[in-house]
């Protein structure tokens, strides 16, 4: 499965969580190829362990058995500094509910990120708040923005640093339909436009065929590829 | 980076304004204790500020209680002792004014030089006889009294004749006789004797001389420490305030910080995705907390400040005395108490899981 295009691989990825009732195990032994540039969607009924999935691709959190390969680095044994590392560099974030830090305005939300790895280019978070439309509302803080604004914000923000992966956990479930819309189309140009390669996941099948390749999951297993 | 705590803070104004309010609290409450203990240096003083070098001082208090020691005896055996130029004999008494009990020290008018220098009358002149008193700037202004006036005390009379510099002995000065009279003595009595040395380096065979006639020798250098012995709580109580002070900064920066984070889980699991280090969000947090902590010292001075002028105000003859060091000592405390404080809770930030940071509700 693994070929030098590959450039996030998950490989037998199990997840139990241990709770005071039952273990639960969220994820059953999943493989997973992801090639650079290619935009590939996850979807699943709830609880199916979609989440989970993109947790462990993103190195936020450490798989019970398996390992997730990274640009090459097989991440299974390293540090949690790292792997904190690894993620800085290679993968760029975008959440359900668009987690911008109030706080601050759209633009230094999205220099944030650039700041993070010591990078103090401000001009380039302008550009990216330009790319993604909202140039013009760079000083505005989340609360002044639209939900769907606000969203767009958030994918300037994983993108400024120039990931090597985009994980997108359900960035259309709290948008209205025309926001989505518009939401899908910005992340489909910069897979077209700039080869952004993608991994999102979602519940919605009208979303998950945005994608060029689509992975079903079901009780934390792959059941279609 | 340095935007984001900058940017917290002044997202909750109220919490923020609060915190550094109790820091600042914390700060102006050691400055102006220690400032308020600087009284006590302020009466050494002025009492040991005289061309002088020995206080000779009755050795039983049966003595004191009795009204003191007979002056004219006493200050020529003092005189007779070798390496002795001169004592003086100094009769107090207590003497209300300006609100305040002030000590009088009645004193031979002949005996003013080694309380003046040259230019230590403002105003007047100095005492000759009678029912007359001199006072000096610091209680003329707190009075206020101007020279010509006379004060009523002990059934009397009292002419202020003269008003001179502060800084030096007591603040009301009046004729031995006088002082006498009022307490109705038999005999001329003194309260101590100021002594001048021919040589100073003769201080310790002339002390060991007075002592052998049964007297009680005080150097100047040993007099603040005399008098502090009388107030034993002191330190206790310097100690308890530094204390407080410290906890206080300490308990509201824990609190604060504390909010902060739980308040901020999701925000954290935000930082972590996007590959903030534990270090990082560790300093983020540290950050803050420094940051209110530094606004909560310059509140501190503030405060320090207006508090002491509505002390000086209010009560004109304390002495409210911080030296500059000590205004490091409190933003060392400040800072110490910080820093205990947010320790646990940016811990607490660094270490948390960023999964379940983004899950929290």
């Amino acid at each position: 499965m693994a070929d030098m295009e590959t450039i996030l691989e998950a490989r037998g990825l199990t997840k139990v969580y241990r709770t005071d009732a039952a273990p639960t195990a969220a994820l059953r032994g999943v493989d997973l190829a992801v090639r650079r540039g290619e935009f590939v969607s996850v979807m699943g009924p709830s609880g199916c362990g979609k989440s989970t999935l993109l947790y462990l691709l993103g190195l936020l959190a450490t798989p019970t058995e398996g390992t997730v390969v990274l640009d090459g680095t097989d991440t299974g044994a390293i540090s949690d500094g790292r792997r904190t590392r690894l993620r800085r560099r290679h993968i760029g974030f975008v959440f359900q509910r668009f987690n911008l830090l109030a706080a601050l305005s759209a633009e230094d939300n999205v220099a944030l990120a650039l700041r993070l790895r010591h990078e103090a280019v401000q001009t380039r978070a302008c550009e990216m708040l330009a790319a993604v439309g909202l140039d013009d509302k760079r000083r505005r803080r989340p609360g002044e923005l639209s939900v769907g604004e606000q969203q767009r914000v958030a994918i300037a923000r994983a993108l400024v640093t120039r990931p090597d992966v985009l994980l997108a956990d359900e960035p259309t479930g709290n948008l209205d339909s025309e926001a989505s819309e518009r939401v899908l189309d910005l992340i489909g140009r910069f897979h077209r436009d700039a080869g952004q390669t993608i991994v999102l996941i979602t519940h919605n099948e009208k979303v998950a065929e945005r994608a060029e390749r689509l992975v079903r999951m079901r009780d934390g297993r792959i059941a279609g590829n | 980076m340095a935007c984001l705590p900058l940017a917290n803070i002044f997202a909750r104004k109220t919490r923020t304004t609060i915190s550094v309010l109790a820091v600042g609290v914390g700060v102006a409450l050691f400055l102006v204790l220690i400032g308020l203990t600087s009284m006590l240096r302020e009466i050494a003083n002025r009492t040991t500020n005289v061309s002088a070098h020995l206080m000779v001082w009755p050795a039983s208090d049966q003595v004191v209680l009795s009204g003191g020691l007979p002056a004219d005896k006493v200050q020529g055996d003092l005189k007779a002792i070798p390496g002795v130029a001169r004592a003086v004999a100094v009769l107090r008494w207590p003497l209300k004014m300006a609100g305040r009990v002030q000590n009088v020290y009645g004193i031979r008018p002949q005996d003013w030089d080694l309380f003046a220098g040259p230019d230590r009358m403002v105003e007047g002149r100095a005492l000759e006889s009678g029912d007359e008193m001199v006072i000096d700037t610091r209680l003329a202004r707190a009075g206020p009294y101007r020279l010509g006036q006379t004060v009523q005390r002990w059934g009397r009379s009292y002419t202020i004749v003269g008003i001179a510099r502060e800084g030096v002995a007591g603040r009301v000065f009046m004729p031995i006789r006088t002082v006498s009279q009022a307490m109705s003595q038999d005999v001329l009595r003194a309260s101590f004797f100021y002594v001048r040395l021919a040589r100073p380096e003769d201080v310790r065979p002339v002390r060991e001389a007075i002592e052998a006639r049964g007297l009680r020798v005080i150097t100047f250098d040993e007099y603040y420490d005399v008098l502090a012995s009388s107030f034993v709580d002191m330190d206790l109580v310097i100690a308890a305030v530094v204390f407080v002070a410290g906890f206080v900064c300490f308990l509201v920066i824990l609190l604060t910080v504390y909010t902060m984070v739980v308040e901020r889980t999701r925000e954290i699991g935000v930082l972590k995705a996007m590959g903030a280090s534990r270090a990082q969000v560790f300093s983020l947090v540290m950050a803050e907390a420094g940051l209110i902590c530094a606004a909560g010292i310059v509140a501190g001075f503030l405060l320090t400040w207006a508090s002491r002028a509505l002390i000086l105000d209010l009560q004109p003859l304390w002495t409210v005395d911080i030296p500059a060091v000590r205004f490091a000592y409190a933003a060392a405390l400040a800072a110490g108490g910080t820093a205990l404080g947010a320790l646990h809770p940016a811990r607490r930030a660094a270490r948390q899981d960023p999964v379940e940071s983004l899950r929290y509700e």
